[in-house]
């Protein structure tokens, strides 16, 4: 057996010993046979999360074409294991059926598996946005309150203030070259309640009138959204900017597709918290071999049943009512009301756990990556990493970014504020997510392969921490021209 | 050699292909000779003239490919130019390159690459090269003090060079200098400094004026306004100017400042990889005529395929072909 001690916070260092004294145990007591602790690899990781898709203690199997390989990897949860049940879950996880594919009896599966950026969670991740309001309501709240702070960092005033400066002197600068466009867009992907856009507006109007350079009448502030309730939400607040503001349905993975009659005229991009939401492969790397990872979608049979009772829906028709529920929408679930829909929805998420296997890719050629990411950018990414590393690919994210910079002027630049993992080597210290947000599914983003898949496209990716709140994980990304 | 009536060219740079960018960043990190990397320049070399030969031009280039980027390939043969060669860890990356002291004449070794062209190909061939104003804003300067100075230096030594090449036969040469659009006040003298260049050159001489394809984007914005009427005190024979992707807006200032110029109109987009058809092609065709008579007119994309994958590039080289052929037919070429 060989222990990865991948993260062991100060606090937890209790819990890390009573996983290795429990693992003794269970070898001595004989419940670990040879040929299971010859071929076990436990990683001692901290989920980012509180909420995520991970039971405490899971197995994770690696197979080859049809062969399942004989290593065993465990993950261990140290945010959520309990000492009093350690030995009981290392029990359950080892005879568990992962990776066979009819699975484990006490597992509902709603789908076979799948590449993570492919299964059910990023449905529900896409049913949260677009029905919003009934989530909202059901809750008592608004979905910026779900944020560790309770708001979006995207409002805060000092950041927008900056922004808008720095703006208005980029504006000024190009004026005074004469090389100021007579419409200035800006472009806002994921509007959020409109509140950024609404703070970044008043804010720029004001500088453009205290400085007399008539520019704000000239700018075009697409708000762009993938879901119409939050444009709905988005335009109520900007009502004050209605004459240049416009509201557009686009999709965060490919603004291009909607906005290519702004290629190379947008002054300004940016996007907040949108990277953290798009859907991702990841990658594993285990003694230099290259690894996809693979999951599916659960309940646990005993989070299952008082679900089913609730709701009345037969044991038997769960794993079907849970599919429809992604395919027709909570509207049109067809249980007694409306609201018992949601709750359904709303339990069902609580519930919802992944099972992951591990799946051999050749090479890197195999990897899946998104269209215009080459195979050796990815390799160049990789030639620093460890033979034992888990990384996000930010499938999403790289889609997003390729698709968006064709429509940056050559002045412009792109500006993200969201969470990133800036350096490979950052990787083992904290597994990333993906997590649970609220309804939501949020997973840290690959900065470091974004900022590789940036020089290429002739733009540096540069880093910088989001100093206005004391105890940020925000960073600010932003981009120059690669000269 | 004689040419049709609208003859098809490119800009001068074929498509870069991928293992070939791998392999010169190899050859930076010394896992491939010079040696090795020549014969692989070599044979890529012929399979660009081979792939412009078949998609059909009229005039052919050598497709660039052994140069790293527009500047270095230059900077580094100019003679009083020190280059850093541990700046640099991708391929395309420029060179930390300097001057400090007074440039002396001397060749800059061009003639291989002509000669290596020529031997290849029956077809009627040109040879590009990258302007003095566009070297000075990438070579550092401390001992000129002064940008012109220092880009009339550069024309002397290129003039040089230029002469070379028409000696051993080449009879089309173009200048490249994107940069006049990123700093349009340079314009005035840079004018100077290209009639320094191409003074007593036997050649026919265009200049190749876009707005940058840096990493396959543009540089820079604006129109080419600024060009008028300075560039007609320029003694060159013809301009070439990118007009897919900016639209055709600025084919207006040939009629607003009469002139006897050649216009090479860029007919493809060369930052976007969707194939123009040769209908699309034919009709931008058809707009540059409304300005330029067809005696005037040549074609071509709208700046070197440099960033185009090899087979969008190939296929959009035939399609221009295939719409030039159109139009011939329309003006009876």
């Amino acid at each position: 057996m060989i222990l990865h001690v991948n993260n062991v916070q100060p606090d937890r260092t209790a819990r890390a010993s009573s996983v290795v004294s429990t693992l003794i145990a269970l070898a001595g007591e004989g419940k670990l046979p040879p040929q299971v602790l010859d071929n076990l690899n436990v990683h001692l990781d901290w989920v980012q999360y509180k909420t995520n898709f991970r039971e405490a203690v899971s197995v994770r199997r690696a197979t080859k074409g049809d062969e399942l390989l004989p290593w065993i990897e465990v993950g261990v949860d140290l945010r959520q294991v309990r000492e009093e049940t350690l030995k009981e879950e290392f029990v359950r996880a080892l005879n568990g059926g992962a990776s066979d594919p009819a699975g484990s009896p006490e597992r509902v599966y709603f789908e076979p598996f799948k590449p993570l950026r492919s299964c059910m969670i990023w449905d529900f991740n896409r049913l949260f946005w677009q029905h919003l309001p009934l989530w909202e309501k059901a809750v008592g709240h608004g979905f910026e309150k779900a944020l560790p702070t309770g708001q979006s960092d995207a409002n805060h005033p000092a950041a927008v203030k900056d922004s808008v400066f720095d703006f208005w002197t980029l504006l000024k600068d190009m004026d005074n070259q004469k090389q100021l466009p007579a419409e200035i867009f800006v472009l806002e992907i994921g509007v959020g309640t409109g509140q950024r856009a609404a703070l970044w507006l008043d804010c720029f109007r004001d500088l453009d009138r205290e400085r007399g350079t008539q520019y704000y009448p000239r700018i075009r502030f697409l708000l762009a959204d993938y879901s119409f309730p939050i444009l709905d939400a988005a335009q109520k607040t900007l009502r004050d900017h209605r004459e240049l503001a416009s509201f557009l349905a686009v999709d965060a993975l490919d603004p291009f597709k909607s906005l290519s009659f702004l290629r190379y005229k947008v002054l300004y991009i940016h996007l907040t918290n949108v990277y953290d939401n798009l859907p991702t492969d990841e990658i594993v790397i285990r003694d230099g071999q290259l690894y996809l990872v693979e999951a599916r979608a659960y309940v646990s049979s005993a989070a299952a049943a008082p679900i089913c009772e609730k709701f009345g829906v037969p044991p038997g028709e769960f794993s079907r009512t849970v599919n429809r529920l992604v395919d027709v929408s909570p509207q049109h679930l067809g249980l007694s009301t409306l609201e018992e829909n949601v709750g359904f929805w709303r339990a069902v998420w609580d519930a919802i756990r992944l099972e992951e296997r591990f799946v051999s890719l050749e090479g890197i050629s195999d990897v899946p990556l998104p269209a215009n990411i080459r195979p050796s950018q990815l390799e160049t990414f990789m030639a620093n990493a460890a033979s034992n590393q888990r990384f996000q690919l930010s499938s999403g994210v790289l889609e997003s970014f390729v698709n968006t910079i064709p429509l940056l002027h050559p002045r412009g630049h792109l500006q993200v504020q969201d969470i990133f993992v800036t350096e490979l080597a950052d990787y083992p210290k904290i597994f990333r997510g993906p997590g649970k947000m609220d309804g939501s599914v949020v997973n840290w983003v690959n900065g470091a392969l974004l900022a590789e898949v940036g020089e290429q496209a002739g733009y540096d990716v540069h880093f910088a921490p989001f100093h206005y709140r004391e105890g940020s994980r925000t960073s600010i990304l932003y981009t120059t021209h690669r000269e | 050699m004689n040419l049709p009536i609208l003859p098809t060219t490119v800009v001068g740079s074929y498509s870069m292909p991928g293992w070939l960018e791998r392999l010169k960043t190899e050859f930076f990190a010394r896992r491939i000779s010079r040696h090795e990397l020549d014969e692989i320049h070599d044979a890529a070399t012929k399979a660009a003239i081979k792939d412009q030969e078949v998609a059909g031009l009229d005039i052919i280039s050598d497709g660039e490919l052994r140069r790293d980027n527009m500047v270095d390939y230059f900077a580094e043969r100019l003679p009083g130019v020190q280059t850093d060669h541990g700046s640099k860890k991708f391929y395309y990356d420029f060179y930390d390159s300097v001057v400090r002291g007074k440039l002396p004449i001397a060749s800059l070794r061009l003639v291989d690459d002509y000669r290596f062209l020529a031997a290849l190909t029956d077809r009627a061939t040109k040879f590009c090269v990258t302007g003095p104003h566009t070297l000075v804003k990438r070579i550092r300067d401390e001992h000129y003090k002064n940008e012109e100075a220092l880009a009339t230096d550069i024309a002397r030594v290129m003039n040089f060079e230029l002469k070379e090449l028409v000696r051993a036969g080449v009879r089309h040469i173009q200048i490249d200098e994107p940069y006049y659009s990123g700093f349009p006040e340079d314009f005035p003298w840079g004018v100077r400094v290209l009639n320094t260049l191409v003074d007593g050159v036997d050649a026919k001489i265009t200049l190749h004026v876009c707005y940058g394809n840096r990493y396959g984007k543009p540089s820079w914005a604006g129109n080419y306004r600024y060009l008028f009427p300075t560039i007609l005190e320029a003694r060159i024979h013809g301009v070439t100017l990118e007009f897919a992707r900016r639209g055709g807006e600025d084919l207006q200032l040939f009629k607003e400042f009469p002139n006897k110029l050649e216009l090479g109109v860029g007919v493809i987009d060369v930052k976007g990889h969707e194939v123009e058809t040769p209908d699309l092609v034919a009709e931008r065709i058809r707009k540059a005529l409304q300005y330029v008579p067809a005696e005037r007119l040549f074609v071509l994309p709208d700046c070197g395929c440099l960033h185009l994958p090899q087979d969008v590039a190939f296929n959009k080289l035939k399609s221009m072909v295939q719409g030039t052929r159109i139009v011939r037919k329309e003006v009876g070429g």
